[in-house]
Protein backbone atom coordinates (compact mmCIF):
# COMPACT_ATOMS: atom_id res chain seq x y z
CA UNK A 1 0.00 0.00 0.00
CA UNK A 2 1.23 3.51 -1.03
CA UNK A 3 2.11 6.14 1.72
CA UNK A 4 -0.53 8.91 1.36
CA UNK A 5 1.37 12.05 -0.37
CA UNK A 6 2.22 14.93 1.83
CA UNK A 7 2.49 18.49 0.51
CA UNK A 8 4.85 20.35 2.57
CA UNK A 9 4.04 24.87 2.39
CA UNK A 10 6.72 26.65 0.29
CA UNK A 11 8.81 29.36 1.58
CA UNK A 12 6.82 32.47 2.88
CA UNK A 13 8.67 34.67 0.24
CA UNK A 14 8.39 32.11 -2.16
CA UNK A 15 4.04 32.03 -1.67
CA UNK A 16 4.30 35.86 -1.82
CA UNK A 17 6.26 35.94 -4.75
CA UNK A 18 3.67 33.28 -7.08
CA UNK A 19 0.93 35.61 -5.35
CA UNK A 20 2.22 38.74 -6.16
CA UNK A 21 3.06 36.87 -9.96
CA UNK A 22 -0.70 35.98 -9.90
CA UNK A 23 -1.66 39.27 -9.35
CA UNK A 24 0.44 40.68 -12.15
CA UNK A 25 -1.14 37.88 -14.14
CA UNK A 26 -4.31 39.05 -13.80
CA UNK A 27 -4.32 42.47 -14.52
CA UNK A 28 -2.12 41.70 -17.78
CA UNK A 29 -4.91 39.23 -18.42
CA UNK A 30 -7.29 42.64 -18.37
CA UNK A 31 -4.83 44.73 -20.84
CA UNK A 32 -4.69 41.99 -23.30
CA UNK A 33 -8.69 40.80 -22.82
CA UNK A 34 -9.29 44.43 -23.61
CA UNK A 35 -7.11 44.96 -26.64
CA UNK A 36 -8.75 41.84 -28.48
CA UNK A 37 -11.75 43.91 -29.15
CA UNK A 38 -9.80 46.71 -31.05
CA UNK A 39 -9.38 44.83 -34.09
CA UNK A 40 -13.22 43.35 -34.02
CA UNK A 41 -14.10 47.02 -34.38
CA UNK A 42 -12.59 47.14 -37.52
CA UNK A 43 -15.60 45.01 -38.82
CA UNK A 44 -18.32 46.89 -39.79
CA UNK A 45 -19.88 44.32 -42.43
CA UNK A 46 -23.32 42.61 -41.77
CA UNK A 47 -22.16 39.68 -40.71
CA UNK A 48 -23.93 36.74 -38.36
CA UNK A 49 -22.33 37.25 -34.97
CA UNK A 50 -22.30 33.51 -35.32
CA UNK A 51 -19.52 33.81 -38.05
CA UNK A 52 -17.34 36.64 -36.43
CA UNK A 53 -17.46 34.24 -32.98
CA UNK A 54 -16.51 31.41 -35.32
CA UNK A 55 -13.64 33.06 -37.78
CA UNK A 56 -12.17 34.42 -34.24
CA UNK A 57 -12.40 30.91 -32.41
CA UNK A 58 -10.36 29.54 -35.20
CA UNK A 59 -7.63 31.89 -34.70
CA UNK A 60 -7.82 31.44 -31.24
CA UNK A 61 -7.36 27.71 -32.29
CA UNK A 62 -4.36 28.50 -34.06
CA UNK A 63 -2.73 30.72 -31.38
CA UNK A 64 -3.34 28.00 -28.73
CA UNK A 65 -1.69 24.99 -30.63
CA UNK A 66 1.04 27.69 -31.71
CA UNK A 67 1.85 29.69 -28.38
CA UNK A 68 2.13 26.47 -25.99
CA UNK A 69 4.08 24.76 -28.80
CA UNK A 70 6.95 28.14 -29.45
CA UNK A 71 6.93 28.17 -25.87
CA UNK A 72 7.03 25.05 -24.22
CA UNK A 73 7.24 22.42 -26.88
CA UNK A 74 4.46 20.00 -27.94
CA UNK A 75 6.55 17.19 -25.75
CA UNK A 76 6.25 19.13 -22.93
CA UNK A 77 2.38 19.08 -23.39
CA UNK A 78 2.20 15.45 -23.47
CA UNK A 79 3.86 14.33 -21.17
CA UNK A 80 1.76 16.70 -18.81
CA UNK A 81 -1.22 14.56 -20.80
CA UNK A 82 0.12 11.26 -19.51
CA UNK A 83 0.69 12.26 -16.37
CA UNK A 84 -3.14 13.44 -15.51
CA UNK A 85 -5.02 11.98 -18.93
CA UNK A 86 -8.48 12.57 -16.84
CA UNK A 87 -7.62 16.61 -17.55
CA UNK A 88 -8.21 16.34 -20.75
CA UNK A 89 -11.86 15.24 -20.42
CA UNK A 90 -11.99 18.86 -17.85
CA UNK A 91 -10.39 20.87 -20.66
CA UNK A 92 -12.61 20.03 -23.42
CA UNK A 93 -15.87 20.11 -21.28
CA UNK A 94 -14.34 23.53 -19.90
CA UNK A 95 -14.32 24.36 -23.75
CA UNK A 96 -17.51 23.54 -25.01
CA UNK A 97 -18.88 25.64 -22.04
CA UNK A 98 -16.98 28.89 -23.03
CA UNK A 99 -18.50 28.28 -26.78
CA UNK A 100 -21.98 27.61 -25.84
CA UNK A 101 -21.73 30.83 -22.90
CA UNK A 102 -19.92 33.11 -26.12
CA UNK A 103 -23.00 32.05 -28.27
CA UNK A 104 -25.37 32.90 -25.06
CA UNK A 105 -24.42 36.39 -25.22
CA UNK A 106 -25.11 37.02 -28.65
CA UNK A 107 -28.91 36.19 -28.25
CA UNK A 108 -28.53 38.21 -25.16
CA UNK A 109 -27.41 41.13 -26.93
CA UNK A 110 -29.83 40.87 -29.74
CA UNK A 111 -32.77 41.04 -27.13
CA UNK A 112 -31.90 43.28 -24.28
CA UNK A 113 -28.92 45.07 -25.55
CA UNK A 114 -25.34 45.19 -23.75
CA UNK A 115 -26.01 47.45 -20.84
CA UNK A 116 -28.38 45.43 -19.57
CA UNK A 117 -26.85 41.93 -20.75
CA UNK A 118 -23.07 42.71 -19.42
CA UNK A 119 -24.03 43.31 -15.87
CA UNK A 120 -25.68 40.04 -15.93
CA UNK A 121 -23.49 37.67 -17.18
CA UNK A 122 -20.64 39.33 -15.53
CA UNK A 123 -21.85 37.83 -12.93
CA UNK A 124 -19.79 34.74 -13.36
CA UNK A 125 -16.80 36.18 -11.44
CA UNK A 126 -19.23 35.81 -8.14
CA UNK A 127 -20.13 32.12 -9.06
CA UNK A 128 -16.31 31.63 -9.87
CA UNK A 129 -15.76 32.39 -5.83
CA UNK A 130 -18.65 29.96 -5.24
CA UNK A 131 -17.30 27.52 -7.21
CA UNK A 132 -13.77 27.67 -5.36
CA UNK A 133 -15.52 28.23 -1.99
CA UNK A 134 -17.23 24.61 -2.28
CA UNK A 135 -14.99 22.91 -4.20
CA UNK A 136 -11.50 24.30 -4.13
CA UNK A 137 -10.96 25.36 -0.34
CA UNK A 138 -10.78 28.99 -1.59
CA UNK A 139 -11.42 31.53 1.26
CA UNK A 140 -11.49 29.03 3.82
CA UNK A 141 -9.52 30.37 6.40
CA UNK A 142 -9.15 33.55 5.22
CA UNK A 143 -10.58 35.76 8.10
CA UNK A 144 -13.42 38.51 7.43
CA UNK A 145 -11.00 41.10 6.18
CA UNK A 146 -10.01 39.24 3.17
CA UNK A 147 -13.51 37.94 2.78
CA UNK A 148 -14.63 41.71 2.93
CA UNK A 149 -11.68 42.30 0.60
CA UNK A 150 -12.30 39.94 -1.92
CA UNK A 151 -16.21 39.04 -2.35
CA UNK A 152 -16.69 43.01 -1.45
CA UNK A 153 -13.88 43.96 -4.39
CA UNK A 154 -16.29 41.68 -6.72
CA UNK A 155 -19.67 42.98 -5.91
CA UNK A 156 -17.83 46.40 -6.38
CA UNK A 157 -16.12 45.66 -9.65
CA UNK A 158 -19.40 44.57 -10.96
CA UNK A 159 -21.74 47.82 -9.87
CA UNK A 160 -18.49 49.55 -11.50
CA UNK A 161 -18.68 47.58 -14.98
CA UNK A 162 -22.78 47.65 -14.86
CA UNK A 163 -21.99 51.18 -15.04
CA UNK A 164 -20.14 51.74 -17.71
CA UNK A 165 -21.57 49.09 -19.39
CA UNK A 166 -24.90 51.73 -19.43
CA UNK A 167 -22.63 54.56 -19.95
CA UNK A 168 -20.99 52.62 -23.66
CA UNK A 169 -23.48 51.13 -25.05
CA UNK A 170 -26.29 53.10 -27.14
CA UNK A 171 -30.12 53.02 -26.87
CA UNK A 172 -31.09 49.75 -27.45
CA UNK A 173 -34.75 48.80 -29.60
CA UNK A 174 -36.51 46.29 -27.29
CA UNK A 175 -36.12 42.82 -28.81
CA UNK A 176 -38.90 40.51 -29.52
CA UNK A 177 -38.61 38.52 -26.12
CA UNK A 178 -36.50 40.31 -23.66
CA UNK A 179 -37.29 37.32 -20.95
CA UNK A 180 -34.97 35.20 -23.50
CA UNK A 181 -32.51 37.50 -23.70
CA UNK A 182 -32.19 38.05 -19.82
CA UNK A 183 -31.92 34.06 -19.59
CA UNK A 184 -29.84 34.04 -22.00
CA UNK A 185 -27.16 36.53 -20.04
CA UNK A 186 -27.73 34.59 -16.66
CA UNK A 187 -27.23 31.13 -18.45
CA UNK A 188 -23.95 32.91 -20.12
CA UNK A 189 -22.71 34.02 -16.77
CA UNK A 190 -23.48 30.56 -14.97
CA UNK A 191 -21.65 28.63 -17.61
CA UNK A 192 -18.53 31.10 -17.78
CA UNK A 193 -18.24 30.97 -13.88
CA UNK A 194 -18.68 27.14 -13.90
CA UNK A 195 -16.21 27.06 -16.65
CA UNK A 196 -13.35 27.82 -13.41
CA UNK A 197 -13.85 24.71 -12.24
CA UNK A 198 -11.93 22.54 -14.81
CA UNK A 199 -9.28 25.49 -14.67
CA UNK A 200 -8.80 25.30 -11.09
CA UNK A 201 -8.89 21.23 -10.32
CA UNK A 202 -6.02 21.00 -13.35
CA UNK A 203 -3.77 23.53 -11.55
CA UNK A 204 -4.34 22.12 -8.34
CA UNK A 205 -3.53 18.64 -10.03
CA UNK A 206 -0.34 19.70 -11.46
CA UNK A 207 -0.93 20.41 -15.55
CA UNK A 208 1.08 23.46 -17.27
CA UNK A 209 -1.86 25.98 -18.03
CA UNK A 210 -0.28 25.89 -21.77
CA UNK A 211 -1.04 22.65 -21.93
CA UNK A 212 -4.52 22.70 -19.98
CA UNK A 213 -5.29 25.47 -23.59
CA UNK A 214 -4.22 23.17 -26.03
CA UNK A 215 -7.05 20.83 -25.13
CA UNK A 216 -9.68 23.43 -23.84
CA UNK A 217 -9.28 24.87 -27.70
CA UNK A 218 -10.84 21.32 -28.73
CA UNK A 219 -13.86 21.53 -27.03
CA UNK A 220 -13.67 25.14 -27.95
CA UNK A 221 -13.68 25.02 -31.62
CA UNK A 222 -15.71 21.69 -31.82
CA UNK A 223 -18.35 23.25 -29.62
CA UNK A 224 -18.33 26.54 -32.24
CA UNK A 225 -18.37 24.76 -35.38
CA UNK A 226 -21.02 22.46 -34.28
CA UNK A 227 -23.46 25.63 -33.12
CA UNK A 228 -22.82 27.35 -36.57
CA UNK A 229 -23.49 24.44 -38.86
CA UNK A 230 -26.55 24.02 -36.79
CA UNK A 231 -27.60 27.44 -36.66
CA UNK A 232 -27.07 29.05 -40.08
CA UNK A 233 -26.51 25.83 -41.92
CA UNK A 234 -23.28 24.75 -44.26
CA UNK A 235 -24.41 26.35 -47.27
CA UNK A 236 -25.13 29.79 -45.48
CA UNK A 237 -22.46 29.49 -43.22
CA UNK A 238 -19.92 28.79 -46.27
CA UNK A 239 -21.51 31.99 -47.93
CA UNK A 240 -21.11 34.29 -45.45
CA UNK A 241 -16.92 33.03 -44.54
CA UNK A 242 -16.85 33.61 -48.70
CA UNK A 243 -18.31 37.14 -48.18
CA UNK A 244 -15.84 37.72 -45.27
CA UNK A 245 -12.79 37.17 -46.71
CA UNK A 246 -11.49 40.77 -46.75
CA UNK A 247 -11.74 40.67 -43.07
CA UNK A 248 -11.11 37.13 -41.58
CA UNK A 249 -7.33 38.66 -40.82
CA UNK A 250 -8.93 40.92 -38.52
CA UNK A 251 -11.10 38.57 -36.76
CA UNK A 252 -8.29 36.10 -36.09
CA UNK A 253 -6.12 38.49 -35.12
CA UNK A 254 -8.31 39.46 -32.61
CA UNK A 255 -8.75 35.58 -31.77
CA UNK A 256 -4.92 35.94 -31.26
CA UNK A 257 -4.69 38.68 -29.08
CA UNK A 258 -7.87 37.27 -27.02
CA UNK A 259 -5.72 34.19 -26.69
CA UNK A 260 -2.60 36.10 -25.03
CA UNK A 261 -4.93 37.30 -22.30
CA UNK A 262 -6.40 34.51 -21.71
CA UNK A 263 -2.81 32.94 -21.00
CA UNK A 264 -2.21 35.32 -18.49
CA UNK A 265 -5.86 34.78 -16.80
CA UNK A 266 -4.85 30.59 -17.00
CA UNK A 267 -1.45 32.15 -15.00
CA UNK A 268 -3.99 34.41 -12.33
CA UNK A 269 -6.51 31.49 -11.71
CA UNK A 270 -2.90 28.85 -11.34
CA UNK A 271 -1.32 31.55 -8.87
CA UNK A 272 -4.15 33.36 -7.22
CA UNK A 273 -7.47 30.92 -7.13
CA UNK A 274 -10.23 31.69 -9.10
CA UNK A 275 -11.64 33.98 -6.51
CA UNK A 276 -9.09 36.59 -7.23
CA UNK A 277 -7.59 35.73 -10.34
CA UNK A 278 -11.01 36.07 -12.77
CA UNK A 279 -12.06 39.36 -11.16
CA UNK A 280 -8.69 40.72 -11.15
CA UNK A 281 -8.63 39.52 -15.34
CA UNK A 282 -12.17 41.15 -15.52
CA UNK A 283 -10.73 44.33 -16.38
CA UNK A 284 -10.89 43.99 -19.88
CA UNK A 285 -13.90 46.15 -19.69
CA UNK A 286 -11.86 49.00 -19.01
CA UNK A 287 -9.25 48.74 -21.18
CA UNK A 288 -11.53 47.71 -24.13
CA UNK A 289 -13.41 50.95 -22.64
CA UNK A 290 -10.23 53.04 -23.15
CA UNK A 291 -9.43 51.47 -27.09
CA UNK A 292 -12.98 52.12 -27.64
CA UNK A 293 -12.75 55.91 -26.36
CA UNK A 294 -9.27 56.51 -27.43
CA UNK A 295 -8.94 54.96 -30.52
CA UNK A 296 -12.47 54.92 -32.16
CA UNK A 297 -13.86 57.69 -30.85
CA UNK A 298 -17.09 56.10 -29.59
CA UNK A 299 -18.04 58.45 -26.82
CA UNK A 300 -17.85 61.69 -28.67
CA UNK A 301 -20.32 63.83 -28.37
CA UNK A 302 -22.00 62.68 -25.28
CA UNK A 303 -23.39 64.12 -22.41
CA UNK A 304 -21.12 64.57 -19.77
CA UNK A 305 -23.44 62.35 -17.50
CA UNK A 306 -21.84 59.52 -20.08
CA UNK A 307 -18.68 60.82 -18.95
CA UNK A 308 -19.42 61.35 -15.63
CA UNK A 309 -20.69 57.50 -15.35
CA UNK A 310 -17.60 56.30 -17.27
CA UNK A 311 -15.00 58.29 -14.90
CA UNK A 312 -17.62 56.87 -11.38
CA UNK A 313 -17.83 52.62 -13.34
CA UNK A 314 -13.72 53.08 -14.14
CA UNK A 315 -12.72 54.18 -10.04
CA UNK A 316 -15.24 51.78 -8.68
CA UNK A 317 -13.84 48.85 -11.23
CA UNK A 318 -10.02 49.96 -9.50
CA UNK A 319 -11.28 50.37 -6.21
CA UNK A 320 -12.51 46.99 -6.31
CA UNK A 321 -9.37 45.74 -7.84
CA UNK A 322 -6.90 47.05 -5.21
CA UNK A 323 -9.42 45.13 -2.48
CA UNK A 324 -8.91 42.15 -4.39
CA UNK A 325 -5.22 42.10 -4.67
CA UNK A 326 -4.41 43.64 -1.11
CA UNK A 327 -6.70 40.46 0.30
CA UNK A 328 -3.81 38.12 -0.08
CA UNK A 329 -4.28 34.44 1.05
CA UNK A 330 -3.28 33.81 4.59
CA UNK A 331 -1.04 30.96 5.18
CA UNK A 332 -4.06 29.37 6.77
CA UNK A 333 -5.84 29.68 3.06
CA UNK A 334 -2.88 28.18 1.39
CA UNK A 335 -2.92 25.03 3.51
CA UNK A 336 -6.45 25.12 2.65
CA UNK A 337 -5.47 25.18 -1.15
CA UNK A 338 -2.90 22.19 -0.31
CA UNK A 339 -5.80 20.13 1.20
CA UNK A 340 -7.34 20.62 -2.16
CA UNK A 341 -4.66 19.31 -3.80
CA UNK A 342 -3.96 16.57 -1.85
CA UNK A 343 -7.75 15.60 -2.60
CA UNK A 344 -7.19 15.47 -6.47
CA UNK A 345 -3.54 13.87 -6.24
CA UNK A 346 -5.05 10.76 -3.37
CA UNK A 347 -8.21 10.64 -6.02
CA UNK A 348 -6.35 10.34 -9.48
CA UNK A 349 -3.18 8.53 -7.95
CA UNK A 350 -0.82 11.83 -8.98
CA UNK A 351 2.70 11.82 -7.65
CA UNK A 352 2.51 14.01 -5.08
CA UNK A 353 6.34 15.32 -5.55
CA UNK A 354 4.74 16.46 -9.08
CA UNK A 355 1.92 17.99 -7.45
CA UNK A 356 3.97 19.96 -5.07
CA UNK A 357 6.11 20.97 -7.53
CA UNK A 358 4.19 22.32 -9.90
CA UNK A 359 2.04 24.58 -7.61
CA UNK A 360 4.72 25.95 -6.13
CA UNK A 361 5.90 27.07 -9.94
CA UNK A 362 8.66 24.58 -10.74
CA UNK A 363 9.36 21.23 -12.66
CA UNK A 364 9.47 18.04 -10.32
CA UNK A 365 12.40 15.97 -9.86
CA UNK A 366 13.41 14.03 -13.07
CA UNK A 367 11.07 16.18 -15.62
CA UNK A 368 12.73 16.65 -18.47
CA UNK A 369 13.27 20.10 -19.24
CA UNK A 370 11.06 21.45 -21.84
CA UNK A 371 12.35 21.31 -25.68
CA UNK A 372 10.93 22.00 -29.03
CA UNK A 373 11.00 20.18 -31.83
CA UNK A 374 10.53 19.75 -35.26
CA UNK A 375 6.96 18.92 -34.92
CA UNK A 376 6.64 22.27 -33.00
CA UNK A 377 8.28 24.55 -35.50
CA UNK A 378 5.62 23.05 -37.92
CA UNK A 379 2.94 24.26 -35.77
CA UNK A 380 4.32 27.93 -35.64
CA UNK A 381 4.63 28.13 -39.38
CA UNK A 382 1.71 26.50 -40.03
CA UNK A 383 -0.43 29.22 -38.00
CA UNK A 384 2.44 31.94 -39.32
CA UNK A 385 1.42 30.50 -42.94
CA UNK A 386 -2.38 31.44 -42.72
CA UNK A 387 -2.58 34.22 -40.59
CA UNK A 388 0.06 35.80 -43.98
CA UNK A 389 -2.39 34.46 -46.04
CA UNK A 390 -5.30 36.15 -45.00
CA UNK A 391 -3.19 39.09 -44.08
CA UNK A 392 -2.24 39.72 -48.00
CA UNK A 393 -5.84 39.52 -49.07
CA UNK A 394 -7.17 41.98 -45.98
CA UNK A 395 -9.29 44.89 -46.78
CA UNK A 396 -8.06 48.04 -44.49
CA UNK A 397 -10.79 49.05 -42.98
CA UNK A 398 -12.07 52.14 -44.11
CA UNK A 399 -13.19 53.49 -40.27
CA UNK A 400 -11.75 57.23 -38.76
CA UNK A 401 -9.39 55.62 -35.78
CA UNK A 402 -6.87 58.05 -33.92
CA UNK A 403 -3.82 56.29 -34.27
CA UNK A 404 -1.05 57.82 -32.15
CA UNK A 405 -3.69 56.65 -28.46
CA UNK A 406 -3.40 53.37 -30.48
CA UNK A 407 0.14 53.10 -30.60
CA UNK A 408 0.54 54.13 -26.92
CA UNK A 409 -1.75 51.34 -25.96
CA UNK A 410 0.13 48.79 -27.87
CA UNK A 411 3.15 49.37 -26.34
CA UNK A 412 1.85 49.88 -22.62
CA UNK A 413 0.15 46.03 -23.49
CA UNK A 414 3.23 44.97 -24.73
CA UNK A 415 5.21 46.77 -22.33
CA UNK A 416 2.90 44.54 -19.51
CA UNK A 417 3.22 41.57 -22.16
CA UNK A 418 7.17 41.72 -21.79
CA UNK A 419 7.04 42.28 -17.59
CA UNK A 420 4.72 39.66 -16.93
CA UNK A 421 6.39 37.10 -19.28
CA UNK A 422 9.65 37.96 -18.14
CA UNK A 423 8.32 37.49 -14.48
CA UNK A 424 6.63 34.14 -15.17
CA UNK A 425 9.91 32.82 -16.78
CA UNK A 426 12.11 34.09 -13.94
CA UNK A 427 9.76 32.74 -11.47
CA UNK A 428 8.44 29.58 -13.14
CA UNK A 429 9.41 29.24 -15.99
CA UNK A 430 5.94 28.67 -17.39
CA UNK A 431 5.21 26.12 -14.94
CA UNK B 1 -0.14 6.82 -15.08
CA UNK B 2 1.38 6.18 -11.65
CA UNK B 3 0.85 7.38 -8.13
CA UNK B 4 3.00 8.81 -5.83
CA UNK B 5 4.94 5.32 -5.12
CA UNK B 6 4.92 4.32 -8.61
CA UNK B 7 1.74 2.27 -8.64
CA UNK B 8 -0.05 2.34 -12.27
CA UNK B 9 -3.39 3.61 -12.19
CA UNK B 10 -5.80 1.25 -14.46
CA UNK B 11 -7.86 3.45 -16.65
CA UNK B 12 -10.59 1.45 -16.01
CA UNK B 13 -10.29 2.88 -12.62
CA UNK B 14 -9.59 6.42 -13.76
CA UNK B 15 -12.47 6.39 -15.52
CA UNK B 16 -14.51 5.09 -11.98
CA UNK B 17 -13.43 8.09 -10.28
CA UNK B 18 -13.82 10.62 -13.20
CA UNK B 19 -17.68 9.62 -13.58
CA UNK B 20 -18.04 9.56 -9.08
CA UNK B 21 -16.43 12.92 -9.08
CA UNK B 22 -18.90 16.01 -8.63
CA UNK B 23 -16.67 18.48 -9.63
CA UNK B 24 -17.21 16.28 -13.13
CA UNK B 25 -20.91 16.30 -13.14
CA UNK B 26 -21.62 19.75 -12.10
CA UNK B 27 -20.04 21.43 -15.49
CA UNK B 28 -21.46 18.53 -17.17
CA UNK B 29 -24.96 19.53 -15.72
CA UNK B 30 -24.57 22.66 -16.90
CA UNK B 31 -23.34 22.52 -20.05
CA UNK B 32 -26.70 20.49 -20.95
CA UNK B 33 -28.88 23.20 -19.38
CA UNK B 34 -26.83 25.74 -21.62
CA UNK B 35 -27.69 23.72 -24.62
CA UNK B 36 -30.93 23.22 -23.54
CA UNK B 37 -31.71 26.96 -22.81
CA UNK B 38 -29.66 27.50 -26.37
CA UNK B 39 -32.34 25.89 -28.39
CA UNK B 40 -35.47 26.78 -26.24
CA UNK B 41 -34.30 30.61 -27.39
CA UNK B 42 -33.31 30.44 -31.18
Amino acid sequence: MSAPPTFESPQPSRSRSLELLGIFSGLTAGAWLGAAEAPTKLVTLGLSPMVISLVMVVGVFLARWSLPALILGASSIRADARRAPHLIIWAILAGCLWAVANTLTVYAIRDIGLSIAFPLWNSNSLLGILWGFLFFNELRGAGLTRWLGVLGGTLVMCVGAAILAVASSGAHAAGENPAHGVLAALGAGVLWGTMYIPYRKAYLSGMNPLSFVTFFTIGELGMMSALSFGTLGAQTLFAQLTSARGVIFWLMLGGFIWVIGDLFQQYAAKYVGISRGIPLSNTNQLWGLLWGVLVFGELHGRSSTTYAQVIGGSLLMIFGVAAIALSSASPKESAQWRAAARRESNRYALSAEFVEARMDGRQSAGEAAPSRGALDWLFVALATAVFLYFATIARVPNIPAHWTPAILLSIISLILLAACGLRLWRTTRFQ
Amino acid sequence: MTNGSGTPQPSSNRLAKIFTDVQFWVPVAVLLAGLFLLEWIR
